[in-house]
C-alpha cells in the first residue's frame, strides 16, 4: 500500500508517516503544493493525506487538479481552519474524508483503513440497469451517464437491491445487511434512506411491494 | 437633565425671546393708543369749542353773551366731566355742569391756535383743557374760550385697552411658544433618527447610517459613518489576528503531539502524559477562540437569505463521509423554496454544527426539517437517546456560551450563538424519532 503525506510542516510529517509505516504503508512526502499535485499526478497512490494550507498551491486547487486529471485515490483531508464552509468546499472538490488540526494519529489510521476497506475487497463487477450503472469496484454510481454522489450506506443498499435484481427484498434483511443487527425501529430508517435515495436516482426505479419490501427493477 | 437639554434650551430661549417681543409691541402699541384717544379727544373738544364761539356774541355795552351753546347733556349735567367757559375781564359765562366752579385760567392761550394742556378740574384730579383766545369784534377785548374733559376717562379706557391687549398677547406668546416647541421638535427630529440608526450600529458593526440628510446634519451622519467603518476594519483585523493566531497554533499543536508519541515510544511516558494533557488544554483554548472568531463574523445585515436544502445536502454530503456518519440515514425533508434569513456561511456553520452533534449521537437516522411562513423554522432531529426535559435546560444553561465552554462541547453554543445574532432562537425539545430535536426559529 503507498500513502502520499502532503503536508509542509516536518514534524506534523514525519509523525504520520512513522504511523503509516508502522501499520505497513510505504509512504511518500510532498512538502508543497506543486510537488504534491507532480507526485499524485504520476504516482499511483493507494490514499493521499492532504494539508489545506501549503505553499506554493493550496490543497484545494492540488485536489481539484488530481481530480480533474481522473486520479481518483481517496483523500483524507487535514486542515487547521476546521469551520464547515471549508469541509462543504473539501468534499465539493472530491475529497473523501476530513479532519481538523490537530487530531489523534490512532483516529487518522482508523479513517485510513476505513476508506481503502471501502475501496478495497469488491469485485470489479459493473450492473446496468435501465438508466443506472452501478460500479462495485469505484463504488460509483452514474445515471444517463452523469456520476451521482451517494453516501456509502446509500451505496451499499443500492448495491445490495441490484444484486437481488426484481426480487423484492424486506426492510429487516436490508438493516440487516447494512447494520449488521436488525431492529424493529430500523425500517423507518430504511425508509428514510430508500426516499433519499429515490430523490437521487429517480423514484420510478425502486418500487415499493407492500408487505413484501423494496425492489429494483428494469424500467418496463 | 433639563438644564443639558437642547431641545428644553431652544424653547426656553424661544419663549423667552418672544415674551420679550410681545412685552415690547403691548407697550408701544398701548402708548400709541392712548396718543390716539388723545388727539381724538382733542377733536372732539375743539369741535365743542367751535360751537361755543360760534354762539358768543357781545352786546352794545361791551357784556358777553352766549346762545345755542353745544347740545350734550354732560355740559347741562353739574360735574359731569365735560365743561365750557367763556370768560372776558369783565365777564365769565359758564356751562351748567361747573355749577359754581371755575375753570382755571390761562395766561398761555395763544389766538392763533387751540392750545391743549392738562390740569386739575374743579371736581377731578385730572383734566384736559382746549383753550384759545378770540376776538369777536374789532376792537374789543378777546375772550378766553376754554373746553375742558375729565382726564379719566381717558386714561381708563387706554387702561383697559391695556389689559385686554395683554390677555390677547399672552394667548399669543402660549401659541408662538407653541409652534416653537413643534419647530424645535422638528429640526431635532434627524438627530432622533440619527440616535437610533446609532443604536442599531451598536449591535451590527456593519451597519450604517442612510447616506442622505439634512445638510446640517449631513457631516455629522459622514463622520459617524467613518467612524463605523473605522470600528470594522478594527474588528475586522483584531478577529483577522485572533484566528491567524489560533490557526497558527495548530500545526506546533500538531508537532507538539508528533514530540509527545516520540517521547512516549522511547519510554518517557509520565513526560508524555504531560505534554498530551497540555496540548489538550491550548487546543481547548483554541477551538473555543476560533468557535468565537466565526460567531463573531456572523453577518448581520437586514435582508440576508440562504437556500435551506441546498446548504444542509452540503453539510450532509460531508457528515455521509465521516466515521460516525457513514452509517447513517439522512433525511433532508426541506422545501426546495425555504430561504432562511442569514449567509449562506453562517447557514453551513450552525447546521454543521448541529448535525453533526446529531450524528454523535444517533443511532440510524438523522433528519433536517424545517418550513417557512411567518417563522422560518430549522430542525435537526436524531433517533439517539435524546435528552430529557432537565437535562435539555441544563445542556442549554450550563454555560452554553462559547466564552464559558472552554472548548468542550461547543456544537449546542456554535448552533445558538449563531442563530442569536441571526435573531433566532434555539430550543431542545424530544424528536418523534425518539432522540433530541433541536429547533431553530427566525420570526419573520
Amino acid at each position: 500500500m503507498r500513502a502520499l503525506v502532503v503536508e509542509d510542516e516536518p514534524d506534523v510529517a514525519d509523525d504520520i508517516r512513522a504511523a503509516l509505516q508502522a501499520v505497513g504503508f510505504v509512504v511518500d512526502i510532498a512538502p508543497d503544493g506543486r510537488d504534491a499535485w507532480f507526485s499524485g499526478d504520476v504516482e499511483d497512490y493507494d490514499i493521499a493525506i492532504l494539508d489545506l494550507g501549503l505553499p506554493h498551491l493550496d490543497g484545494l486547487s492540488v485536489l481539484k487538479r488530481w481530480r480533474a486529471a481522473d486520479r481518483l485515490f481517496p483523500v483524507i483531508i487535514v486542515s487547521a481552519r476546521g469551520d464547515w464552509t471549508e469541509r462543504v468546499e473539501g468534499i465539493n472538490a472530491g475529497a473523501d474524508d476530513y479532519m481538523g488540526k490537530p487530531f489523534e494519529m490512532g483516529e487518522l489510521i482508523a479513517r485510513v483503513r476505513g476508506l481503502l476497506r471501502r475501496a478495497a475487497g469488491r469485485g470489479s463487477s459493473m450492473v446496468a440497469i435501465g438508466p443506472l450503472r452501478i460500479d462495485s469496484q469505484r463504488m460509483s454510481v452514474e445515471l444517463n451517464g452523469v456520476p451521482v454522489r451517494l453516501s456509502p450506506l446509500e451505496f451499499r443498499l443500492l448495491d445490495y437491491l441490484a444484486h437481488n435484481i426484481a426480487r423484492a427484498v424486506p426492510a429487516t434483511e436490508l438493516a440487516d445487511h447494512l447494520y449488521g443487527t436488525a431492529d424493529s425501529g430500523d425500517s423507518n430508517a430504511i425508509e428514510a434512506l430508500v426516499g433519499r435515495l429515490r430523490r437521487k436516482v429517480g423514484a420510478e426505479l425502486i418500487a415499493t411491494r407492500r408487505g413484501f419490501g423494496y425492489v429494483l427493477d428494469q424500467p418496463a | 437633565m433639563i438644564a443639558r437639554s437642547l431641545r428644553w434650551r431652544l424653547i426656553a430661549t424661544g419663549a423667552i425671546a418672544i415674551a420679550a417681543a410681545l412685552f415690547a409691541a403691548w407697550f408701544f402699541m398701548t402708548l400709541l393708543f392712548e396718543h390716539h384717544l388723545e388727539r381724538r379727544l382733542a377733536d372732539e373738544l375743539q369741535r365743542d369749542g367751535l360751537k361755543v364761539i360760534a354762539g358768543l356774541s357781545l352786546t352794545p355795552g361791551g357784556a358777553l353773551v352766549a346762545q345755542d351753546m353745544p347740545a350734550d347733556d354732560r355740559f347741562a349735567t353739574p360735574a359731569s366731566g365735560l365743561y365750557w367757559q367763556a370768560s372776558t375781564a369783565r365777564t365769565v359765562l359758564r356751562s351748567r355742569s361747573l355749577w359754581d366752579q371755575a375753570l382755571p385760567t390761562s395766561s398761555t392761550a395763544s389766538k392763533e391756535q387751540w392750545s391743549e394742556r392738562l390740569g386739575a378740574g374743579p371736581f377731578e384730579p385730572r383734566l384736559v383743557l382746549l383753550e384759545r383766545r378770540i376776538v369777536l369784534d374789532a376792537g374789543s377785548n378777546p375772550v378766553l374760550v376754554q373746553i375742558g374733559q375729565n382726564a379719566d376717562a381717558l386714561t381708563s379706557a387706554g387702561r383697559e385697552f391695556g389689559r385686554e391687549l395683554a390677555y390677547f398677547l399672552v394667548i399669543l406668546w402660549l401659541a408662538l411658544s407653541g409652534a416653537a416647541w413643534v419647530q424645535v421638535a422638528l429640526g431635532l427630529r434627524p438627530l432622533g433618527a440619527i440616535r437610533r440608526a446609532v443604536d442599531r450600529l451598536r449591535q451590527s458593526p456593519a451597519e450604517r447610517l442612510a447616506a442622505e440628510g439634512p445638510a446640517e446634519v449631513q457631516p455629522l451622519i459622514d463622520a459617524i459613518n467613518a467612524l463605523a467603518d473605522a470600528r470594522e476594519d478594527d474588528l475586522d483585523r483584531a478577529r483577522r489576528r485572533a484566528a491567524d493566531l489560533a490557526h497558527g497554533l495548530k500545526t506546533p499543536l500538531a508537532a507538539l503531539a508528533a514530540q509527545s508519541r516520540r517521547a512516549r515510544a522511547d519510554g518517557a511516558v509520565q513526560a508524555a502524559d504531560g505534554l498530551d494533557r497540555a496540548i489538550a488544554a491550548v487546543r481547548g483554548a483554541v477551538e473555543s477562540e476560533l468557535a468565537r472568531t466565526r460567531v463573531a463574523a456572523v453577518r448581520r445585515d437586514a435582508g440576508l437569505s440562504c437556500p435551506a436544502r441546498v446548504i444542509a445536502e452540503q453539510v450532509v454530503a460531508v457528515l455521509e463521509r465521516t466515521e460516525a456518519g457513514e452509517g447513517l440515514a439522512f433525511d433532508v425533508d426541506l422545501p426546495d423554496a425555504l430561504r432562511l434569513p442569514l449567509a449562506a456561511e453562517d447557514l453551513t456553520e450552525l447546521l454543521g454544527a448541529a448535525a453533526e452533534n446529531a450524528v454523535r449521537y444517533a443511532r440510524r437516522r438523522v433528519r433536517i426539517g424545517g418550513s417557512g411562513g411567518a417563522t422560518a423554522v430549522l430542525m435537526v432531529e436524531d433517533d439517539g437517546p435524546g435528552l430529557d426535559e432537565k437535562d435539555a435546560q441544563a445542556a442549554l444553561a450550563r454555560g452554553a456560551r462559547l466564552d464559558e465552554s472552554g472548548g468542550q462541547g461547543l456544537g449546542l453554543a456554535i448552533v445558538r450563538d449563531v442563530a442569536e445574532a441571526t435573531g433566532g432562537t434555539l430550543a431542545l425539545a424530544r424528536s418523534d424519532l425518539g432522540g433530541l430535536a433541536i429547533r431553530i426559529s427566525w420570526p419573520g
